[in-house]
Parts: C-alpha cells; structure tokens; sequence
C-alpha cells in the first residue's frame, strides 16, 4: 500500500463543503428527459388492432388481446396490445411502426410493485398515472418504417385518353410491384371486410417473393376473376388497409392485377392444378347469366365435379363487366381471359338464350337438379319527372349496354347526366370520348342529389371525368326536363339539401328558391338500376318468398325457399362484382350441400 | 473545409464527398489509404480529437462500413471517414497507437461485429456481453426475435390472438376453414 492510497480519503474531506454533483433533494420528481422511452401509451380509440407493434417486437414483449366494450367490426380487429415489461427493452420499434400513431412511450420511468403480474398490462385499458404525460417518445415526423404513400400508377394523360376506349392505366412493373407489396405490414384487417375474403396479405407476399403462381393459387382459392377484379373491384379492401391512417391504402386492386397479367391463360391450368383431379359427379346445374355471380358459382361448382351449363341472354359473357363497364375501365380481351379459362374446366354456355322467351324456368328446373340465378340489375330507373318520357331522354344502363354491343348511340351536343354514382361517370366518361370521336364539342355535364362530399362514385372517377373536361355539378334534385316544339331545351333543377334524413333513410330536403337550369338536348337518366325478374313464371312467383321491397328472399346459402332455385349476385346484394362472385361462392357451396343431402 | 477537401482528393484518391453542411462532410477512402489519411488529417490538418468509430452491417453487399468521425477543434469542422471493409473476413489496422481510447471503440466492435484490430489492446475481453455464446449480435444476420424467444422463456399465463382468424371468428365464422381455433396464436 502506498502514501497516496493512505492518504486519498482523507483529501476527499477537502470537499466537504463543495456543492455535490448529485441532487440534493430526493423527495421531488425527477422526470425522465422529453423524449424519454418509458412506460407505453396507447390511445384506445384510434388504436386499430393490427398487430404491427406485436410483429416488429424483437423480445416478443407484446400480445394481441381482446378487450371488453371494444368491438371486431370492419378497420378494427377489436384486439389491443398488452405488454410484458419482463421482456420490453424500450427500443420503440412498435411506436415507430404504429400504423395509427395511437402508441407512444410516455417519460415515466419508475414504478414500484411486488407483484410481477402487474406488469403485463393493456396501455389505454389499464389505467395508469402516465397515461395524460404529453412528454416521452413519439414517432419522429417525416420518418417512417414503412413508405407511407402509394407506388403511382402511369396513366395516360386526358387528352390522349378522351377520345378512344382503350384502357389508360397502365398497370404496374415488377418493380412498382414489388415496391407497393413492401408496404404491406400483413395485419389482414382487408381480408374480413373483403365479401369474398380474399387472402389479400397472402397474394401480397407471394409479390414479395416473385412467386407470382402461388399469388394466383391463392386468388382462384375465393376468386376465379382475378384480371376483371384487379380492375374494377371496388376495392372495399382498401377502406380498411391500415396504412391509410398515415398516408395512401395499398392498391390492393391493382396487385392483384400486377399477379394476373403477368401470366398468360395457357398456363393457369398447370398452375392451379385444375381439370386433372375433379372426380366428375352426375348431377347437372344450370346458371342463368354469366356475370360476376353466375361465373364464380359455375368454377367453383365444375371444381366440385358438377356439370354445369350457363344461359346467357346477351351474345357475350360477363353481364354487366362486359355491358355495363366502358371498356376503357375493363378491356373485353380481359374479361374473355378470366371467362375463357372457367370455360376451358368444361363449363357450358349458350348465348343469346333468354329463360322465360326461349326456355321456361319450369323447364330448367325439371332437366337440372338444381338451378342458380345471377341476372343482375340490368334495368335502368326514371326520374319520373316531366319530360322524362322524351326520346332523347336514355337509361345509363341501356347507352352502356349499346355501346358495348358495337351499336351507333344518339350523342347529343349538349348532355346532362342525372347521377352520382360510377354508372353517371361511366356514361358522362363514355359520352365524352364518342363526341370527341365525332368532332363535337365536348359538352356533357353530370349533376346528382348528392353533394360533391357525399356523392357515391369513387373520388378517381370524378376527378377523371373533370380531366376529360366533363363538369359535374353535384347537389342539384332534377324537376323537369323543359320541352319546346318537341325538343329537349334542357333541365330545370333547384337546389338539394341533405339528401338523408337524421335517421339515415333517402330523404331529400330541397331550397326550392335556388334554381338551376342546365341546358341540353339529350338528358341520360342514372340513378340507379332495377332488376328484371319477368323470367320467373307466375307460378313459381307463388313459391318464392320475396321481401318488402321485391328482393328475393335467400338463406345463407343464397337458396330461395323453393329448393332448387337459388338466387345470387347485384339482386340479391350489390350492385357489385365483389359481392357477385362471394355470392357465387357460397351458393356453389349451398348448392352442393343441398344437393349431397 | 474546401480547400481542405480538394487537397485529399489530390493525395488520398478520395471515392465520394458528401457535403453534409458547410462544417461537416463525409470523405469515402479506400481501404488501403485509410490509415495514411487519418494519420495525415491529425498531424497535418490538425483534426485532433477522434469523437468516436462506428460501423454499419450492408449485409446485401458483404460489406462492412466503418465511420471514423474526426473533429478539428480550433476551426470547429468535423469529417467522417467512410471505409468499407470484406464482410467475409473483417479486419482493419488500429488506431489506439493515435488515439488511446480508439481500443474501447474497437473493443465494441470486435464484440457487436465480429470485426478484428489486430494489436488493438483488450480488444477480445467482454465489453457489454459477458458469456456471449452467437454470431455478433448487431450484425444485421444475427436474429433478434429468435434468440430471445430461445433464451427467455414466457411468462406463464401469456396468451395472443391472430388478428386474422380472431375477426373470422367474430365476423363470419359460418365460412371457417381454418385449423386454428379461436384465432389463439401460440404464445
């Protein structure tokens, strides 16, 4: 031991009276830094339950569990994050994952407790002294793990797009692609509000993967129109998509387009392993129609072994893909892919066959063991306002229809379109290019009940038919359709309100002072469709229940109360194709059921 | 800090300059010329103070990026220098002959990384990990999920639910096709 070691502590007395480095007073607070990482927090209501915080944790220090009062509905799985302080080590990863931002770290950092259960706990259910701290650990701005915004689509510009039908989204590259999957953080929340249930994070990851086959594998599993979907679906997916919190939903839509185009038809067989292993059963089905619903319940019935056989009215399959979709939207060579490979199973079809002219429903009934109607809504419905009954006053439904069969349309120089809806866009979009087309001025206005907030075509439809120099004008309710010397002079329209009234029902309240008049020589009617049931024989009208409303009343395997018949598709539920083809689905599924009895 | 610059350049065949702001800039050198240039940034440039070394793991390229962050107190600019070395067999020469304490750096990193300074003191005794068994655990190939599921075992009584199959069940569990009950995943 040396001088210096038996002296040392005695100098240390020589500070003695010095001012100490450590805090004199232990009895105040001694709060954690401004973005300390301590004690989680989460705000409850906007919390999603996606799981994303529960998947990034290296320590497993988070489960996803159910929490009394908060309920599973569509963009919310109902679960929270409860967390294992035994394993957190306070990186953040699962606040600067947050789909939402509803998780933050607060700066508490000290809590006292004997029991090691207290500290599993669900933040924003457990109350805790720290749930109101303002200070802590906060997703940085402008950083993200995931890329927030969606990968553009190249599109072709207005002008080079507004006079010609063909399709102006490009589609995605394998690199886009690849990119747009890489934002996906697998949550699944899409796949319980899709009706048809689609295994979207899966097909997604197979992108990531570059195992496009085991993408389209996974689409048939609960929708054999992946090319016609991956256009035109409503994308209902991509309300809930949990990445729409902090910047753009996944274009679920068009990834599943980006699957479908890449591989040809000639190999979908051989990918899917189809038509080899169907043990054939003796029972046949007929379908009346071939669109969405009719389709989907004729694959999934030949996969099961059945023969089936389609009726179709028109002289193409598709029904309203084909006649009620402009083909700039949906391509007629991408619905025949997706019709083509169902038919290529050894589905029959007939065209230019209606039930109830050419062969009675009876008839159909008798010959096959079961029967499946997707008939759709094909019928357009009048304002019945005066001057509704003028010739040169059309159905959305019926121009639609004419244009698609090849037929010359009447096109007006000045068009008013009543309507808000994506079948509105679809005719103005459609009128637009044929008076392109024919060196007219363009000049077609849409105008709806609805308010432009409110109006119930997708937000892209709108914006495009104003680049195509269409003016919509919403909130307008027509009157009346001015007639002079027999002529359309235009359309007399005051202003509209609120459409609904508190309890949620159509009730439109009107300024009648506030008028507008739209000039026009053709008035196209658009809101809405009615189906057409004339095929259904009077007597079998006595065996079929209907509701209230005139809508076909079906059990959850979409079979009426006759046996045999089962109903499906837009006049069952819709009017749309996602719910035609889950329609299909489970009625296939009912049928066979019904059938194996 | 131009002149600076352009003078490296001219000596040390410098691969890349990054202005980060009109006081710092990021220099890219070759492995080889590495040790000449900090040499010549201390004794010549005066960058006397080593504020600290780092690396970053670039996996995908099998590279290693050491960052040697210098500081030149009298003119208050600083200069990081960027050198990539093979992920395969990581080694750089030592620098705790210039600054002392560079051996605690390196002591970290031969600990987190896996990467080797021959001669550089103490530099394979226990830095943070003590009686660590597996690959370095900041390389970017070690997995962290794994290792402290292996290592930790669960608490008793931990429980977590799918959020796919939970909602199938709530939402429309007539269409189950799954083998999972409950959507309970195990914890």
């Amino acid at each position: 031991m040396s001088l210096k070691d038996v002296l040392l502590p005695f100098l240390a007395w020589g500070k003695v009276f010095k001012n100490p480095v450590t805090i004199k007073d232990p009895f105040n607070d001694r709060p954690g830094s401004a973005r300390y990482r301590g004690f989680h927090k989460n705000d409850i209501e906007a919390c999603i339950g996606c799981g994303a915080c529960e998947e990034i944790c290296q320590n497993a220090a988070i489960d996803m569990v159910p929490v009394k009062g908060i309920e599973t509905k569509d963009g919310d799985s109902g679960l929270r994050p409860m967390v294992d302080y035994g394993r957190c080590c306070w990186c953040a990863l699962c606040v600067d994952v947050c789909s939402t931002n509803s998780l933050n770290l607060s700066n508490e950092y000290t809590w006292v407790e004997n029991d090691p259960d207290k500290f599993r706990y669900i933040p924003g259910v457990d109350k805790k002294d720290w749930d109101n701290n303002e200070l802590g650990w906060k997703k940085p701005e402008n950083y993200d793990l995931n890329e927030p915004f969606r990968i553009q689509m190249e599109e072709l510009k207005p002008e080079k797009r507004d006079s010609s039908f063909i399709e102006f989204v490009k589609g995605y590259s394998k690199e886009q692609a690849e990119a747009e999957a890489d934002r996906c953080i697998d949550c699944g929340l899409c796949t319980a509000t899709c009706p048809a249930h689609m295994a979207i994070p899966e097909y997604i990851k197979a992108i990531r993967n570059d195992d496009l086959e085991e993408g389209l594998r996974i689409m048939y599993e609960t929708n054999p129109l992946p090319e016609i979907c991956g256009r035109i679906c409503t994308h209902k997916c991509e309300t809930v998509c949990a990445m729409g919190h902090k910047g753009d939903a996944l274009s679920i839509r068009w990834l599943k387009r980006y699957i479908a185009d890449q591989i040809p038809e000639s190999k979908y067989k051989d990918i899917l392993n189809q038509g080899n292993d169907i043990s054939p059963k003796s029972k046949k089905i007929a379908i009346i129609g071939s669109g969405p619903a009719g389709l989907s319940a004729a694959y999934y019935l030949t996969n099961l072994g059945y023969k089936t056989k389609i009726f179709e009215a028109l002289p193409e399959a598709g029904g309203m893909m084909r006649y009620g979709i402009p083909e700039y939207r949906l391509p007629y060579d991408q619905i025949d892919k997706d019709v083509k490979y169902i038919l290529s199973l050894g589905v029959e079809i007939e065209y230019n066959i209606k039930i109830g002219k050419d062969i009675s429903l009876e008839e159909l009934g008798k010959e096959y063991d079961a029967v499946f109607a997707g008939t759709g809504l094909h019928l357009g419905r009048s304002t019945r306002i005066p001057g509704a009954e003028h010739e040169n006053v059309y159905f959305a439904t019926d121009l639609l229809r004419e244009i698609s069969l090849g037929n010359d349309i009447h096109v007006g120089n000045k068009i008013v379109v009543i309507g808000g809806g994506n079948v509105a866009m679809d005719i103005t979009r459609s009128l637009v290019r044929l008076q392109n087309q024919k060196n007219i001025k363009v000049d077609v206005t849409a105008t709806s009940l609805e308010s432009e907030d409110i109006m119930p075509a997708d937000r892209e439809e709108i914006d495009e038919s104003r680049e195509e120099k269409a003016i919509i004008d919403p909130g307008w309710g027509p009157k009346e359709i001015e007639i002079k010397d027999g002529k359309i002079k235009g359309l007399r329209t005051i202003k509209c309100l609120s459409v609904f009234d508190d309890e949620g029902r159509f009730n439109p309240k009107f300024d009648e002072k506030d008028k507008k008049f739209f000039e026009a020589d053709m008035v196209v009617e658009s809101i809405g469709q009615g189906m057409d049931l004339t095929y259904i024989s009077e007597d079998i009208k006595t065996m079929v229940k209907f509701s209230d409303r005139g809508r076909i009343i079906v059990n959850k395997d979409f079979q009426s109360s006759l046996d045999w018949f089962f109903v499906g598709g837009d006049i069952i539920e819709g009017p749309d194709v996602i719910h035609g083809i889950a329609n299909g689905h489970k009625a296939a599924k009912g049928i066979d059921k019904f059938l194996n009895k | 800090m131009e002149n600076i610059i352009k003078s490296l350049e001219e000596k040390f065949n410098i691969s890349e300059v990054i202005k980060k702001s009109d006081n710092l800039n990021i220099l890219t050198v070759d492995k080889k010329l590495a040790m000449s240039l900090i040499i010549y940034l201390k004794e010549i440039e005066k960058f006397s103070h080593l504020v600290m070394l780092s690396a970053v793991d670039w996996l995908e390229d099998g590279k290693f990026q050491l960052s040697y962050i210098l500081n030149n107190p009298e003119k208050k600019i600083d200069l990081i220098i960027r050198v990539f070395i093979s992920r395969e067999k990581p080694e750089m020469e030592s620098i705790h002959k210039i600054w002392v304490h560079a051996a605690t750096d390196q002591r970290e990193l031969k600990e987190m990384y896996g990467i080797e300074f021959p001669e550089s003191p103490r530099l394979n005794d226990d830095f943070l990990l003590e009686g660590w068994d597996n690959i370095p655990p900041m390389r970017r190939d070690f997995d962290t999920l794994k290792y402290s599921e292996e290592t930790f075992f669960p608490r008793p009584g931990r429980q977590t639910y799918e959020t796919k199959e939970y909602m199938k069940e709530k939402m429309y569990p007539d269409e189950k096709n799954s083998k999972n009950k409950k959507g309970l995943k195990d914890a």
